[in-house]
């Protein structure tokens, strides 16, 4: 009797065992078990947007987006793997054992494909199409791939695509960015990289054990990227990158009125491509390049202005009264200031204000300066935009250096002599400026007084995005005053002495001032920064040779751009007024 | 009248749900024999129906009358699977007839059962004691292995290791409850327990693997390990309430395989969740409360032993399959009674509750 009661028990027993191990699983890992069984019949297939266009004033695209082909390779699919990976060996030239190499680290799942070769051309692609049925679980799939239709050109402008790095992912983190995500390094593509990225999309299916499709659970489009529309004149920066060439330097045309950037290079330049196509050597070329071919010269770095500084001076000079436009100097080459010999480049003679700027005096200058005193070339310039970024668009941008007696004082804890004074007038000494600045500051003569905000993007995906904050700053400079130095700008055209004569007779008005800084070692940097009609408005060019020699260069540059421009605004579609 | 009512409502609710399983696990396949399963199934339960009705009219005592005969044909019936068996799976396990196979191993557990019921229930000629109390250590223990052994090597040949161990727990269970002096049984036990690291060398490759397999489902993910990965991961999913009928994914997009025999339970549990289940292993705690307590009542030593035999062998069935889905025991071929697919189980099950109410019925002759 015992033992049928100990049965009863154990029957009991077992089934409350299998209560509790249900209960176990059910119930305590439930959630867990749940997860793995939505793995199992889960997939997600990611579809890719396309990154926004980058086009031009006029619309034409600049940057934009290309099929890349991909070959990947189902591993449920491909029966006989080994002599499929052969063919496409043969096919696509690439060695067998890179794509062993490349299918065994991708391998995951039998049922998610492996990318073996990337970025295969067109060609190959429709080749590798046709022989499908050859090739059993192989398959191809596009990927718009960014797609930068000049190559190089205004590559500084537009910046370049790559993996983002670690510094950018903890900076963009919160704006749901992920590694391995393909971010935008430099120019535009950094700056508006939020509004550029496309959204990915993707579709989630329900797969059985094979892992092919029962249905479709959902699916969110994928979003393209914002288009960009730039102020650029594509053609206009086309002419001035050919016509600068491998020189180093830069060149910068900004509408004097608005403030929008035309046209900027900056050479020696870069293919943003490289990027795309994952040439290690020639990346790594472009960061050992003791040029920095990376760098926008435009706006990222700062150089002594020369006698460009000399139209800032004289209009100070003349605002502060210290001299008015008959004031003459006598040139003999040289001045004594304190016990120091400053010496002009050439001897001018007797000099009033117009011909010291067509000749560039340094005599006259020196002089001048010193009758303002450093604190009040200082002021002026600041108010001319120097020595604080100018609120352009893109990142980086350097805001130069403008050395001041009290700036003198606090850094390199001296005092300010005449000496400073002297080369500070003649835009010398500590005082260091962008082009983009310099080009800024012509245009309060071309545009009669006001300083104007540099700007490149016009708008994006239709909206300027800063046409509200973006405003130009009335400067208080009677228009008097105005008028003399503009006369002296264009007599540095107009007069055959003037130190940029070469550039008249070329049709148009052209004013503007020329510069040769010393910078040693190695050649002077040679500057012309002027203004000239264009277009029914102003245009302000900035020629900038990074040791380019003297100031004359810079001017046959401009002469060559200036000339090329007029002939494209006259068989182009613009009518010159 | 009234337990008998009780037996087949409880039966055939299980028998139901067997259905309504198969239906969902196999209504996604491809194929009209697939899509066709179910129906053959509601057949076979209708089939199991009539078989317990008969049997359960029976006078349970001319099984005692028949028991050799049915030995023998159990035997002959073995025998002729070894000849004439149908290989499916990898295994010789049926018998072809008109329009169904057989699976003689099933027929055999019910024979087995018969037959240790009426050897150990044997009484004395001269004072109608039960003959069990005397018997020594050969006639207690080593004559009815012997006679056991047979019928279960047999089976383990074909291979079906899931019913020869059936038979080898019932055997134990029936040695357990008769008169069998205990130390006998634990020296029994120590001597079949003895060569068991020898057996390991006459085990199938399958079987080694799938022993191995249940020690740590992980050592081969994709292979022998999968179905048990699967069938965990089946159960496990279905959580509380379950995925709802007809929406599990495991059953229906056939991650699980042999959904609807062997792993019906996971399927079920799937889609039924912890509540469905407790509820399904009520009904089977029922129906084996049931047997027992017919059994407890007989005052028939036959039918006594009879109903404790087919009783424990319906319950240490459903446990093994349950813990088997739950990959707590190893996958061995046993079926969960009245769910999985199968014709042979269904009529067996059938047959063996249709015995336990000739027991209950017959009880107030005694």
């Amino acid at each position: 009797m015992i033992r049928q009661i100990i049965v009863t028990f154990f029957i009991i027993f077992i089934f409350l065992a299998l209560v509790f191990g249900l209960l176990n699983l059910q119930v305590f890992h439930g959630t867990n078990y749940r997860q793995l069984s939505e793995k199992n019949c889960i997939r997600l297939f990611p579809q890719k947007g396309s990154r926004g266009k980058i086009i031009d004033r006029d619309g034409n695209i600049i940057v934009a987006n290309r099929l890349s082909y991909d070959v990947l390779i189902l591993p449920q699919d491909a029966k006989q793997r080994e002599t499929s990976l052969v063919k496409l060996g043969q096919l696509l030239e690439v060695d067998y054992k890179d794509l062993k190499k490349a299918y065994r680290e991708g391998l995951v799942s039998v049922s998610v494909p492996v990318t073996v070769v990337r970025n295969i051309n067109y060609k190959k692609a429709i080749a590798l199409e046709e022989l499908k049925f050859e090739l059993p679980g192989v398959m191809i799939q596009p990927n718009p791939v960014r797609h930068y239709i000049y190559g190089g050109l205004a590559c500084h402008i537009l910046g370049y695509l790559n993996e983002i790095d670690r510094w950018r992912l903890t900076k963009l983190e919160d704006y749901g960015y992920k590694t391995k995500d393909i971010v935008g390094f430099g120019g535009v593509e950094e700056k508006y990289d939020y509004y550029l990225r496309q959204e990915e999309g993707g579709l989630s299916v329900e797969v059985d054990h094979r892992g092919r499709q029962v249905r479709l659970l959902g699916f969110r489009p994928p979003l393209n990227g914002k288009d960009v529309e730039l102020t650029i004149d594509l053609k206009v920066q086309q002419i001035v990158e050919n016509k600068l060439g491998k020189r180093k330097g830069s060149v910068v045309l900004m509408d004097a009125f608005t403030g929008e950037i035309i046209a900027m290079a900056s050479s020696p330049g870069f293919n943003p491509e490289v990027f795309i196509e994952k040439q290690n050597s020639a990346i790594s070329d472009l960061f050992k390049d003791k040029d920095s071919p990376l760098i926008n010269r435009a706006i990222s770095s700062a150089y002594p202005p020369g006698s460009i500084f000399k139209a800032i001076v004289a209009l100070a000079a003349l605002e502060e009264r210290k001299i008015n436009s008959s004031t003459t100097y006598i040139c003999q080459g040289k001045v004594l200031v304190g016990k120091k010999e400053f010496a002009c480049w050439s001897t001018h003679g007797p000099q009033d204000l117009n011909l010291a700027i067509a000749h560039s005096c340094n005599t006259y200058f020196y002089k001048t300066g010193l009758l303002l005193g450093g604190d009040e070339i200082y002021d002026y310039a600041y108010k001319f935009g120097l020595g604080k970024s100018t609120g352009f668009d893109l990142s980086y941008e350097v805001s130069g250096l403008l050395p001041s007696p009290l700036w003198k004082r606090l850094n390199k804890f001296q005092k300010w002599f005449d000496g400073d004074t002297a080369n500070f007038s003649i835009g010398q000494g500590d005082l260091l400026a962008t082009p983009l600045q310099m080009t800024r500051m012509m245009a309060v003569f071309a545009n009669d007084g006001f300083l104007v905000t540099p700007h490149i993007i016009r708008s994006i995906a239709g909206k300027d995005p800063a046409s509200s904050v973006r405003r130009n700053y009335r400067l208080n400079i009677k228009s008097g005053n105005l008028n003399i130095v503009k006369q002296g700008l264009r007599s540095v055209v107009n007069f055959s002495s003037g130190t940029g004569n070469v550039l008249s007779g070329l049709g148009v008005e052209v004013s503007g001032k020329t510069g040769t800084a010393q910078s040693p070692p190695g050649l002077a940097h040679a500057w012309f920064v002027g203004y000239f009609p264009y277009n029914g408005s102003k245009v302000v060019m900035c020629v900038f040779l990074e040791h380019g020699g003297p100031g004359y260069y810079s001017c046959v540059v401009a002469k060559e751009i200036i000339g090329e421009i007029i002939k494209y605004t006259k068989e182009g579609r613009f009518n010159e007024t | 009248m009234k337990h008998n009512l009780f037996i087949i409502i409880v039966a055939l609710l299980i028998a139901s749900i067997g259905i309504i399983s198969i239906y969902s696990s196999t209504y996604q396949k491809e194929g009209k024999l697939w899509q066709e399963i179910y129906k053959r199934q509601i057949l076979w339960v209708i089939l199991g129906f009539v078989c317990f009705l008969l049997v359960s009219n029976m006078d349970y005592r001319r099984l005692w009358d028949w028991t050799y005969f049915l030995y023998a044909a159990c035997l002959f019936l073995l025998f002729l699977v070894f000849v004439l068996g149908v290989i499916r799976l990898g295994a010789q396990r049926w018998l072809k007839f008109a329009w169904f196979n057989f699976q003689p191993s099933e027929f055999a557990k019910i024979c087995m059962a018969i037959f240790l019921a009426r050897y150990f229930s044997k009484k004395s000629v001269h004072d109608i004691s039960l003959l069990s109390y005397k018997f020594g250590i050969f006639r207690g223990i080593i004559l009815p292995f012997i006679i056991v052994v047979i019928p279960v090597g047999l089976i383990i040949e074909q291979p079906d290791l899931g019913s020869g161990l059936m038979i080898v727990f019932l055997f134990m269970a029936m040695l357990y409850l008769t008169n069998v002096k205990l130390r006998y049984i634990i020296i029994f036990l120590v001597i079949a327990l003895l060569p068991l690291p020898f057996m390991w060398h006459f085990l199938r490759d399958y079987q080694k693997e799938r022993l191995l397999v249940f020690l740590n489902p992980n050592i081969d993910p994709l292979g022998a390990g999968y179905t048990v990965i699967q069938s965990k991961i089946a159960i496990g999913s279905g959580m509380f309430f379950g995925k709802g009928w007809l929406s599990g994914t495991q059953g229906q997009l056939h991650f699980l395989p042999e959904s609807h025999t062997d792993f019906i339970f996971s399927a079920f549990a799937e889609e039924w969740g912890f509540f469905g289940c407790v509820v399904l292993l009520l009904l089977y705690y029922l129906l084996v409360q049931r047997g027992l307590s017919i059994a407890k009542r007989t005052n028939d030593d036959f039918g006594k032993l009879l109903a404790y035999g087919v009783s424990l062998m319906l319950g240490i069935q459903v446990f093994i399959n349950v813990a088997m889905n739950m990959g707590l025991a190893p996958v061995v071929g046993v079926p969960l009674p009245l769910m999985s697919y199968g014709g042979s189980s269904v009529l067996v099950t059938f047959i063996s509750l249709g015995i336990l109410t000739s027991i209950e019925r017959k009880r107030a002759v005694f």
